[in-house]
């Protein structure tokens, strides 16, 4: 098992999973606070003003995805 | 890993995440985001002053009105967030220079000398200090202390501060736990805000450097996109980095705030909503 770990390029295996994984959360987040401020805004014109909340929240999110980003340089 | 970019059988574009030192001043190594930052401080407080002295009562065209526009914007938040707006005023001043530091230091890293334009040897002479991890930990550090030491004043002792993270009597050890639970998710603030604003600026740069590699030639055209996304992510993490530490204040000094309805009794609160209680039916 020692000799097979010598021969694969696990760090990148992990990069990938770390990548396949970490990207899927925030995506979705976004997505369901985008869908529900438009849901909000078709129920009620008025709600356009709470656009700048929105946008904080999505920043919030993106925080995570961030994160995931930031693995690859850090996983050697 | 971004220098293996074999399409092209060059070097691939150079990324720096650390900053690296410029020169040396007594024993300390004076890097290229610490002079960065020494530039936009400069900087700020040269246009601030100049415009809080052009500031009246009938408003005037040009960069002062968008000054005052934005620094109106973020008084009106932090107003917002505190009851009683007397003791909003102590903060304000803090508030709208932290939010236009940052948003200076965001944009001005977006014009073309600052980064792998100027070198220094081999490193770059301006890198922005908020894509330097150590700068934004810097921010988030003295803004943490900043309102620390305002909710412990508010709150008129630490004792009484800390008793505000307990719901009940901290010798059940239920409440205990919760309490400790709420102090380290407390800790962890100074991390999520500095990292949020080092991730978010230096991957933006990363972005324009990869695609002003891809192309050679038309540099400006295909980096210029994501320039513009920058400008308004910029802006974007300076007003979040703002918003949380104004509602981490406005949670500690509204909790120290006892309104005066919490000592109302039943002939008390029938009065304040102006409702009679109904006559006995005796002659």
């Amino acid at each position: 098992m020692i000799l097979l770990a010598d021969a694969i390029n696990t760090a990148i295996i992990g990069k990938g999973l770390m990548i396949g994984g970490g990207f899927i959360g925030p995506g979705i987040g976004i997505g369901l606070i985008g869908g529900s401020y438009l849901q909000a805004v078709g129920r009620n014109p008025e709600a356009s003003r709470f656009l700048g909340q929105a946008l904080v929240f999505v920043g919030i999110v993106e925080l995570i995805f961030l994160l995931a980003f930031a693995s690859i340089f850090i996983v050697k | 890993m971004i220098s293996r970019l074999w399409m092209f059988g060059d070097a691939g574009p150079v990324v720096h995440i650390s900053p690296g030192g410029v020169f040396q001043f007594g024993g300390l190594t004076i890097t290229n985001s610490i002079l960065y930052g020494w530039l936009c401080s400069v900087i700020l407080i040269v246009i601030l002053v100049w415009v809080a002295r052009k500031i009246s009562i009938k408003p005037r065209r040009g960069l002062v009105q968008y000054i005052e526009a934005a620094a109106e914007f973020i008084i009106n938040l932090v107003e917002g967030s505190f009851e009683d707006k007397k003791r909003a005023r102590k903060y304000v001043a803090f508030f709208v220079t932290l939010f236009f530091f940052l948003l200076f230091n965001n944009w001005l890293g977006l014009i073309p000398g600052v980064g792998e334009a100027l070198h220094v040897g081999s490193i770059p002479l301006v890198r922005p200090f908020t894509a330097d991890l150590n700068g934004t930990l810097a921010a988030a550090i003295v803004t943490m202390a900043v309102v620390y030491t305002a909710s412990i004043r508010e709150s008129g002792g630490i004792i009484k501060y800390l008793s505000h993270f307990f719901i009940g009597s901290p010798l059940n050890p239920l409440y205990l736990i919760l309490g400790l639970l709420e102090m380290m998710t407390d800790l962890t603030r100074v991390l999520s805000l500095s990292l949020r604003l080092f991730l978010n600026i230096t991957i933006g740069e990363i972005i324009i450097a990869v695609f002003s590699y891809l192309g050679h030639v038309a540099a400006p055209i295909t980096a210029a996109p994501f320039t513009i996304i920058e400008i308004f992510v910029g802006a974007l993490q300076a007003y979040i980095f703002v918003i949380l530490s104004v509602m981490y204040l406005a949670i500690a000094v509204n909790n120290a705030s006892e309104s005066e309805d919490q000592h109302l009794t039943e002939e008390d609160v029938a009065d304040k909503i102006s409702l009679r209680p109904k006559e006995s039916l005796s002659g």
